[in-house]
């Protein structure tokens, strides 16, 4: 049985694959999480997590065009499949309850309507 | 742009991680990695791409991107439970096959683990003792004209003078254990308590012994624990049976009710353990005792053991020829004085040897020590049975397995086309023999614990297998690993070398190559087992020829009241009453016994003129009382009997054929011999076997004398309870304190031959199980060849042979080896047991029915075993095996 829960490092790293789009690829998504967060990660952990990510059926990913900069090699692009959005959309209501309820956020911040 | 060309991704980086990258993820990561070089490079230095280039690949080394084939754990694990659930199913599968070879494995295995423990308890003698390896017995070699006698009593003043005369020695301890001297067993009670109780294990001991020994104490200090005179330290378990919940240090005990000598207890120490020479539970003090007065200073009596221990560093060879001057310091003079003619001549046959303390159990074999031994070749001899039936369940195992080779051959055909490789092959084969090596052994080990109490019987030994060791698993396991290897090993190589082509086309069916392996085998199995019974029959053969032998006196209905002298003058008045019993024939008085390890009284006997005058005979001198050739059914064929009525009889002995001949008597009742007195010869006895049958029957010199520890009483009734009890009524009115303790003579000659008895018993046991691990080859072999041969049989069945055409067609192959094994078996028996009877002076001629009977049981073992098979394969409907493709 896989496991179907998202880990905040799955979450966001399911969050760059949606932001990326056309170009989510291990190398590119390793880059924005660096970018975004200013933290480093290694192609590795990134290519691990997608793999998990794929196993759970919140991503699937089809090999894309070679570039010169890869010595001539495809890639492998990662898009979300609609079950990975449900779990994003999920892991996103549950936080805004969380948040909701802690009484010192709670009626300062309006995360309601925007989104 | 331009450093891109001239930069590549480090190669080493890149191998490695293609050295366990996942195939079909390559592309994409190679792909990535080279990106994010590129990219470093672009910004950065062209050592910092490297280095996170190296960074990046050790960050792939995760689960999900490493090889299948390298993640070993999963992977051998997986292909080990394929390999054991095929082995599991092929154990079920032939369910006849498989528990032979379990079972006789497992037989073999429960016999070596247990010979190893009755080995292990055998070399473990004395090795708890501190400094073992200084201490040794001090051994007298005498060369008496080429034989050597060996003994371990030495005078008294012996010990001191070798503490003084040589630096090397450290300490010196003395024993008395003789029995001459009230040692070996007495009647002990509390000086408060009426009532006697009997005990057996009394020695006299020097302080030192315990010193020596550093025998652990329970109460007292060792080192005074018999300083004092008249002090006795008692052991453990007698200490708690005498004084429960006390200690027992400073009360009193009184020995065989002589109220005027009370002994004090000195200390308690802790039991010497079973695997200990020394197996003594009470020691009285030597200090300032004396058997005889000047007894302490003369050198002419020797009665002591005497033990020493040596500097570190001394050399023991060394100080054995340094202590010859003992000889003439001391020994010469005495002799001289004593008038010995030729003393220098007789000290020059004297030597003496270093003993080991630890050697003691099992190396005394020629040592005259009256201790109880094992036998460092029963060691070995045991050592090699268990080796020789481990052998002989190895050899089922790879006959078994390689008679297997016909039906596996197809297996391994088939597996070598479909792509196996030999080394899978091997695994396998292998896996099966573990699992089978580890069944076997589990099922061994179940075996002996059942085994154990019998085994402990045959052995006269409470072993127990040592689960609290540490070592005991580890090692076991270790060894069914090892046993499963090996017997695995040929087997594994022999049936994974099949051509597949070879095999698939029929060529090997017939394992035939194997045959004369296998044929090598069983003839090994055979032999063994075919020695093992001839040992059996010729060991039973001597038991009998003992047991049966005239023996020169009548060991029947003799009753033997112990412990006697503790009566006093009241042993007379026992005697006379015990007479008036209409059951009882004849009493006599005199715990000289006819039995070895009773009572003896060595002594050097001459002519008192006339040829050979000054030669010394020595001879057994027996005081005995009038009515003991009667009692124990001694015959008198020259002279008289002593009789009370002679008031010179007190002067007069009566002698055996042996000291007839040994003086060289022509007519010895006119003759006198003399020790420190002259006696007149008055009978002659014929000779009677009064030591084991192992020696030859020694001179022996019967005189009148009082010796009352046994009374001796010759029943005329067949009803020996009703007699007994007669014996008692009268024991009560005479010795109301004291309870009555008896024996049989026959049980006490029968004791004598225990070990000839327990060598019959193991030796039969392991010939039983040899045999039926050997049979149980012969019977998978035997299913397996019938099987090969179901074909041919059907024909031959089809094209009219008979029942008894197929059945001699099966069985001449085995005949024929049970006969070679048979003609390799006879002269090795032959020399083994020479060698064994060699020991024994008496012994029964080794004839050739023996070995005809042997073999001829060997035989008919084996074609009952295989007859079986052989039967049924002749008895099936041809039709059955022929119809098959």
């Amino acid at each position: 049985m896989i496991e179907t829960r998202l880990g905040e490092f799955e979450e966001v790293i399911l969050l760059i694959v949606g932001i990326l789009g056309e170009e989510a690829y291990a190398f590119k998504i390793a880059e924005e999480f660096e970018s975004q967060t200013s933290r480093e990660v290694s192609i590795g952990a990134v290519h691990s997590t997608l793999t998990r990510l794929e196993e759970k059926g919140f991503v699937k990913s089809d090999m894309g065009k070679a570039t010169a900069e890869r010595g001539g090699r495809r890639k492998r692009i990662y898009t979300i499949t609609a079950y990975g959005q449900q779990a994003l959309s999920a892991a996103r209501d549950f936080r805004m309850s969380l948040w909701s309820q802690y009484p010192a956020f709670a009626n300062k911040l309006n995360f309601g309507g925007s989104m | 742009m331009s450093n891109r060309s001239n930069h590549i991704p480090p190669r080493l980086a890149q191998r490695i991680l293609l050295g366990f990258l996942r195939e079909d993820i390559a592309e994409e990561v190679l792909g990535d990695l080279d990106e994010k070089f590129y990219a470093r490079l672009k910004a950065g230095s062209v050592y910092r791409a490297k280095l996170n280039y190296y960074y990046q690949v050790l960050h792939y080394f995760r689960p999900f991107a490493i090889r299948k084939s390298l993640s070993t754990h999963s992977n051998f694990a997986d292909m080990f439970e394929s390999y054991f659930r095929i082995a599991w199913r092929n154990m079920f599968k032939h369910k006849t096959y498989s528990s032979i070879k379990i079972g006789g494995f497992a037989l073999g295995i429960a016999a070596c683990l247990l010979i190893s423990l009755f080995i292990r308890d055998e070399l473990s003698y004395d090795q708890h003792i501190p400094d073992k390896d200084r201490i040794y017995r001090v051994v007298q070699v005498y060369n008496d004209n080429g034989e050597i006698k060996k003994g371990v009593a030495w005078p008294a003043p012996f010990a001191t003078a070798i503490k003084q005369d040589y630096p090397e020695i450290e300490r010196v301890g003395r024993l008395n254990p003789s029995e001459l001297f009230g040692a070996g067993s007495n009647q002990i009670r509390r000086v408060d308590v009426l009532e006697n109780t009997y005990e057996e294990g009394f020695t006299y001991a020097d302080q030192q012994m315990l010193d020596m020994l550093k025998v652990p104490m329970v109460y007292g200090e060792r080192k005074n624990a018999l300083a004092q005179p008249n002090t006795i330290a008692l052991s453990k378990s007698k200490a708690d049976k005498f004084f429960p919940g006390e200690n027992p240090v400073g009360k009193v005990m009184i020995l065989n009710n002589d109220e005027k000598n009370p002994f004090t207890v000195g200390g308690v120490f802790e039991d010497f353990p079973a695997n200990s020479h020394l197996t003594y539970d009470f020691l009285i003090t030597m200090t300032s005792r004396e058997f005889w007065p000047g007894e302490q200073t003369y050198w002419g009596a020797s009665n002591y053991p005497t033990y020493i221990v040596v500097r570190p560093d001394t050399d023991a060879r060394q100080l054995e020829k340094k202590l010859l001057s003992i000889l003439t310091n001391y020994y010469l003079p005495l002799l001289k004085k004593e008038g010995a003619p030729n003393p220098e001549e007789l000290l020059k046959k004297a030597s003496f040897s270093l003993q080991p303390i630890t050697d003691i159990h099992l190396k005394s074999d020629k040592i005259q020590d009256r201790l109880n031994h094992g036998d460092i070749r029963f060691v070995w001899i045991f050592g090699a049975v268990a080796a020789f039936i481990l052998i002989i369940a190895c050899i089922n195992f790879i006959n078994l397995s390689t008679a297997k080779s016909a039906n596996r051959a197809k297996e391994v055909g088939i597996r070598k086309v479909v792509g196996s490789f030999r080394s899978s092959l091997v695994k396998q084969f292998l896996t099966e023999s573990m699992l089978f090596s580890f069944l076997s052994f589990a099922i061994g080990i179940l075996l002996a614990v059942l085994l154990l109490p019998y085994f402990n019987t045959l052995s006269a030994k409470s072993l127990s297998l040592p689960w609290m060791e540490w070592w005991l698993f580890p090692i076991l396991i270790g060894a069914a690993v090892v046993i499963g290897i090996i017997a695995g090993l040929y087997p594994a190589f022999y049936l994974s070398a099949f051509k597949p082509i070879d095999v698939l086309k029929g060529k090997l069916s017939r394992g035939s190559k194997s045959s004369n392996t296998r044929s090598l085998l069983v003839i090994f199995q055979f032999t063994t087992s075919i020695v093992l019974i001839i040992g059996t029959f010729i060991i039973y053969r001597q038991m009998n020829y003992i047991m049966n032998k005239k023996i020169g006196f009548d060991k029947d209905q003799v009753v033997l009241l112990q412990g006697v002298h503790t009566l006093g003058e009241k042993v007379q008045t026992l005697k006379t009453e015990l007479l008036r019993l209409p059951e009882v024939k004849h009493v006599s008085v005199s715990d000289y016994l006819p039995i070895k390890g009773t009572k003896r009284n060595g002594n050097g006997f001459h002519r008192e003129s006339g040829p050979n005058a000054d030669q010394e005979v020595s001879a057994q001198f027996w005081q005995v009382d009038q009515d003991y050739l009667q009692t124990m059914g001694i015959t008198l064929i020259e002279g008289r009997n002593f009789s009370a009525q002679m008031a010179t009889d007190s002067q007069a002995v009566i002698i055996n054929q042996a000291m007839v001949k040994k003086m060289g008597f022509k007519n010895p009742t006119q003759e006198r011999i003399k020790n420190w007195e002259t006696w007149q010869i008055i009978g002659v006895i014929e000779d009677f076997h009064f030591e084991s049958m192992r020696d030859s029957i020694q001179p022996m010199v019967l005189a009148l004398g009082n010796s009352p520890s046994v009374v001796s009483v010759k029943v005329k009734t067949t009803d020996m309870a009703g007699a007994l009890q007669a014996v008692q009524k009268v024991w009560k009115e005479v010795a109301p304190y004291q309870p009555i303790r008896y024996t049989f003579l026959d049980e006490s000659f029968a004791k004598m031959y225990e070990d000839v008895q327990r060598a019959g018993r193991v030796f039969s046991s392991f010939a039983i199980l040899a045999i039926i691990v050997a049979c149980l080859g012969l019977y998978g072999l035997s299913s397996f060849m019938v099987e090969q041969r179901s074909k041919e049989i059907g024909i031959r069945l089809v094209l009219g042979a008979s029942i008894q055409n197929i059945f001699s067609l099966l069985t001449i192959n085995f005949v024929k080896l049970v006969l070679i094994s048979f003609a390799i078996a006879v002269p090795i028996a032959w020399y083994m047991m020479n060698k064994w009877l060699e020991d024994f002076v008496y012994r029964t001629p080794v004839s050739a029915s023996i070995f005809v009977f042997a073999g001829l049981t060997a035989l008919l073992i084996a074609l009952f075993t295989i007859s079986y098979q052989a039967i049924r394969a002749a008895l099936v409907n041809p039709v059955k095996n022929l119809r098959s493709e």
